[in-house]
């Protein structure tokens, strides 16, 4: 799913008639991850240009894989990703003479979501690994009711795909039978139509219409139960070394610290990183 | 000048046409004339030097695909994954037989309680829809039922003397009262909901609802209708406790089915301890070759990263990280020892498995006592037979395997041509089988013909044959306008309405007979199929439309002559006369189908496994992936250069080969039928 904020016009506008003699707007590219880029990277800028900044934004979300294809080939100026940065990609950074820096943009929770009408409250762990790989092939054998289940999950390019299947599956390869969907709103979708559905979205989706979502091992999926909550993960901006504009660092650095930023961290439905 | 030039000049040599003459405006001797010959000529070529430059892209990228897939292959054996899978084959095979077995139990625990749990269910149901029908209030009061937590959270952790506190607390209130507002607003809005008949609709589950129940859990439902509400209603928590007695009572009575699953469950440990052991080894070795493989490469990376830094210590930081990378071939026999050390072992266990197991089955019961556990139980005995000959074929596949045996390019075409498996971005191995991709699309392509050909050729048919001319002119126009709406417009309507409508439909009682329904799926290969006959459907009308109006009109007339009736002529002269454009039409309407991409991406459900057919036709009602949609959904993310992206590339050459072939069959069938 694409989603893309660009105000420059009013702005460029606004820079004009303000400061012609000052140099021109910065805009500041930002590209990858669907968790980070749907909600909350949209929100972070528009509060950021809110507390007096001239800086514009060009958001694009496509998955995480597509942070580091883009900053390698310079399309981007942040990165963001759900996932850390793999070996073979820090070796095409170093290939062109590039190293990257990553800053700790939040954390999320993974959330486990089934139908709204569906009895079944808690799993453990064992069980979504076997959901989620196949082994477990009908509601009854959880003690919910008689039916097949049916797996959504995201498809290969997302970096919650990689995490989940790290930190529930024991990486171990996705059954056969899963759905492969392109965002975390078409998964919440498909799982509040589907009375045998199951699928994970991030914390923030978890609360749409239609879907509930289950404890894993008796904890439930909320930001008070960050620390002890199995399904959890670090979510990241990155920027290149020594390369990176100044306006992109400014920003980061405001993301992560700023008292407001905090707040709409939080809001999203995310859990702020601690400074 | 062309020859037609000349002959025109020698036929009025005194007065020549002005626009053959030279003057006017010349380059290098070429006029208008030919300067607009030249520039049509031109558009032709470079159409078809464009489809020759994808042709030899496509295959040059193709034809890369096969040697690196041997080399991945090769690693996979190298790294022996190929005899830890070999190993775990059985505990699959086992997993899906203990499934199938434990379903069978619970369909015997959850009979017991059958009348309550329908009930509870029903309840739920009709809160949830309850919930939905009062959906605006119900997530205002959520909402501010969470700001006064908030709150409360905040004044806990304000001082008594602090200022905003008094504040904060005169805000706690209003939005108190507030909420009871709500809760009132709400109650009537749940009941108003509950005395109408759109919660009550239940489809077969609300069948044998009694009247009492119904009034039961309408109660029950009143009392529970809240977001925040934590008691369930007591005669409903007595259902939920009857159930729980019931099946606690039915667990004892089939504690020996419970002992033999366990045991079950036991059997299979030492397999599996086996196996995991074997993977690891595996996986660290396949990181070894990897890293092997790659060493170059990284090293040259690094090197060229110390070139290109400017700080001295910069350079020198990467050229140490260069130096660092030590490119040495891993042993591969040594690396490999573990597993052929593992052999005997395998066969002991699997011996004992195979016993343990076979005694394990007998102690199952012969028959279930209801439909589901008795379904379950056929199912099992199927798996089991499946279980022992996957034991034996492991077993006789590991004990064969030998690590330095070298994959054949063969079998690189083999194994991606029928491989069963489309596994990318795998912590394990990346497998490439094109079966899934290639039956989801046939399948879909062949829903979408079975149902566009009969009706696009009927309606051809009228239209062409049998409409006035004021139905002509408004149906022909409608039926072409379908091929102007965006296939992600049609895309998004297949999941939002008629994905739905189809699955609301197939709740419907009386069509439960139709295979494959009633589905729990919105996206399936029949939704796809239906949208694609839809898009197709102006394709193969215009083209039979056009084949029935080159039909000779002496024929027409001549039947019609001998006294036949207007449909014995349609019927018996000019169908028959323009098969040949029927045939082509269909050909090529087909070809549409399988190359179109938004729609199958969108409405397919993207499931990588080949149909399971064992309901019979059943299985157009689950999803499937499909050669178009694994492009559109993979390519953004990989490497270009790697496997993966080349085994993208030849999907797309098999694509484009059947488009050829099509294309290339319809025309000869048209050539063919022309010369008779």
């Amino acid at each position: 799913m694409k989603f893309t904020i660009n105000s420059t016009l009013p702005l460029l506008a606004l820079a004009l008639a303000a400061t012609a003699t000052l140099q021109a707007e910065d805009k500041i590219v930002i590209k990858g991850s669907d968790t980070l880029g749907a909600k909350l990277v949209p929100q972070l800028s528009e509060t950021y240009k809110e507390t007096g900044s001239t800086a514009s934004f060009e958001i694009t979300a496509e998955g995480s894989s597509s942070a580091f294809t883009n900053l390698l080939a310079g399309t981007a100026d942040i990165g963001i990703s759900s996932r850390d940065i793999k070996d073979s990609e820090k070796e095409s950074f170093a290939a062109k003479g590039l190293e990257v820096e990553e800053w700790v943009a939040g954390y999320d929770l993974i959330v486990v979501v089934v139908n709204g009408k569906n009895p079944v409250k808690d799993l453990s762990v064992e069980q979504v690994e076997g959901i989620f790989t196949g082994d477990i092939k009908d509601w009854s054998e959880l003690g919910g009711d008689a039916g097949p289940i049916s797996v959504y999950t995201r498809n290969t390019s997302s970096g919650t795909y990689k995490t989940f299947q790290e930190i529930a599956l024991n990486d171990r390869d996705y059954g056969a039978d899963t759905q492969k969907l392109a965002g975390n709103e078409q998964i919440a979708e498909e799982v509040s139509k589907n009375p045998n559905g199951i699928g994970y979205v991030g914390l923030a989706y978890a609360s749409k219409d239609g879907i509930k979502s289950v404890s894993v091992d008796g904890v439930e999926p909320k930001a008070e139960n960050a620390k002890s909550y199995p399904i959890s993960r670090t979510l990241y901006y990155y920027t290149i070394k020594g390369k990176a504009p100044e306006a992109a660092i400014k920003f980061v650095k405001w993301a992560k610290s700023d008292a407001k930023a905090v707040e709409v961290v939080e809001r999203v439905g995310f859990i702020p990183a601690a400074e | 000048m062309s020859e037609s030039d000349s002959a025109v000049n020698a036929d009025s040599p005194t007065t020549p046409a002005p626009s053959f003459r030279g003057r006017g405006f010349r380059v290098f001797g070429l006029g208008w004339q030919d300067a607009i010959r030249y520039f049509f000529g031109g558009n032709a070529s470079l159409a078809i030097i464009l489809v020759l430059l994808i042709c030899f892209f496509l295959i040059r990228e193709g034809a890369l695909f096969f040697p690196s897939h041997q080399r991945g292959l090769q690693d996979y054996r190298h790294a022996g994954q190929e005899f830890v899978d070999a190993v775990g084959e059985p505990i699959d095979a086992h997993t899906a037989f203990f499934s199938s077995a434990n379903i069978a139990y619970f369909a015997e625990i959850n009979e017991s309680s059958r009348e309550e749990d329908d009930l509870l269910r029903v309840a739920r149901a009709v809160l949830a829809n309850t919930e939905a029908a009062c959906r605006k209030n119900w997530n205002l009061l959520k909402r501010k039922l969470g700001e006064v937590q908030e709150m409360d959270r905040a004044l806990a952790g304000l001082d008594a003397a602090d200022p905003a506190r008094s504040d904060l607390a005169a805000k706690r209130e209003t939005r108190l009262a507030e909420i009871a507002a709500l809760r009132t607003i709400l109650s009537s809005e749940v009941e108003a909901a509950l005395a109408g008949p759109k919660v009550w609709k239940l489809g077969s589950d609300g069948r044998h609802l009694s009247s009492e129940d119904r009034e039961r859990i309408r109660e029950a439902v009143l009392f529970q209708a809240s977001p925040d509400a934590k008691e369930e209603h007591p005669w409903l928590a007595g259902v939920g406790e009857r159930s729980r007695e019931k099946k606690k009572t039915a667990a004892a009575e089939f504690a020996a089915f419970k002992e033999t699953l366990q045991g079950i469950q036991t059997a299979i440990r030492p397999m599996r301890t086996l196996h995991g052991e074997l993977k690891k080894a595996a996986s660290a070795n396949r990181a070894a070759i990897n890293r092997y493989q790659t060493a170059p490469a990284r090293r040259a990376a690094m090197l060229e990263g110390a070139k290109k830094a400017q700080d001295p210590a910069e350079q020198a930081r990467f050229q140490a990280e260069a130096d660092q990378i030590v490119v040495e071939a891993p042993d591969l026999v040594a690396m490999n020892a573990p597993f052929y050390a593992a052999v005997p072992k395998q066969a002991e266990l699997s011996a004992a498995l195979l016993a343990e197991m076979r005694e394990l089955r007998e102690a199952l019961p012969e028959k279930g006592s209801n439909a589901r556990s008795r379904k379950a139980l056929e199912r099992s005995e199927t798996l089991f037979d499946r279980f022992a000959d996957t034991v034996d074929r492991s077993q006789r596949k590991a004990a064969k395997w030998r690590h330095e045996r070298s994959v054949s390019a063969i079998s690189s075409f083999t194994s991606f041509v029928f491989g069963k498996q489309w596994i990318t971005n795998s912590s394990w191995h990346d497998f490439y089988g094109l079966l899934p991709l290639l039956t989801g699309s046939l399948l879909i392509a062949g829903i979408a013909l079975a149902v566009c050909v009969p009706f696009s050729v009927a309606a051809a048919i009228y239209v062409n044959q049998l409409a006035s001319r004021r139905e002509q002119n408004f149906v022909k126009p409608a039926i072409e306008f379908i091929e102007a709406i965006p296939s992600v417009v049609l895309g998004f309507f297949g999941i939002v309405v008629f994905g739905e409508a189809l699955r609301a439909l197939s709740q419907v009682e009386w069509l439960s007979w139709v295979p494959g329904f009633p589905m729990n799926e919105r996206l399936t290969i029949l939704n796809a199929g239906l949208l694609l006959a839809f898009m197709a459907a102006p394709t193969i009308f215009t083209l039979v439309e056009d084949a029935l109006e080159n039909v000779p009109s002496a024929l027409t007339e001549n039947s019609l002559a001998m006294g036949a009736s207007k449909l014995q002529t349609v019927f018996r002269v000019i169908v028959p006369a323009s098969v040949s454009g029927l045939i082509a039409a269909i050909l090529l309407g087909f070809g549409r189908i399988v190359g179109e991409t938004m729609v199958v991406l969108l409405v397919a459900g993207n499931k990588i496994k080949i149909p399971d057919f064992s309901e019979g036709l059943g299985a157009i009602a689950q999803p499937a992936h499909t050669m178009t949609g694994i492009i559109a959904q993979e390519l953004p993310e990989v490497d270009s250069g790697s496997l993966h992206w080349r085994a993208l590339f030849i999907v797309g050459l098999v694509l484009f080969i059947i488009a050829l072939a099509v294309n290339y069959a319809a025309q000869q069938v048209l050539k063919r039928f022309q010369r008779i």
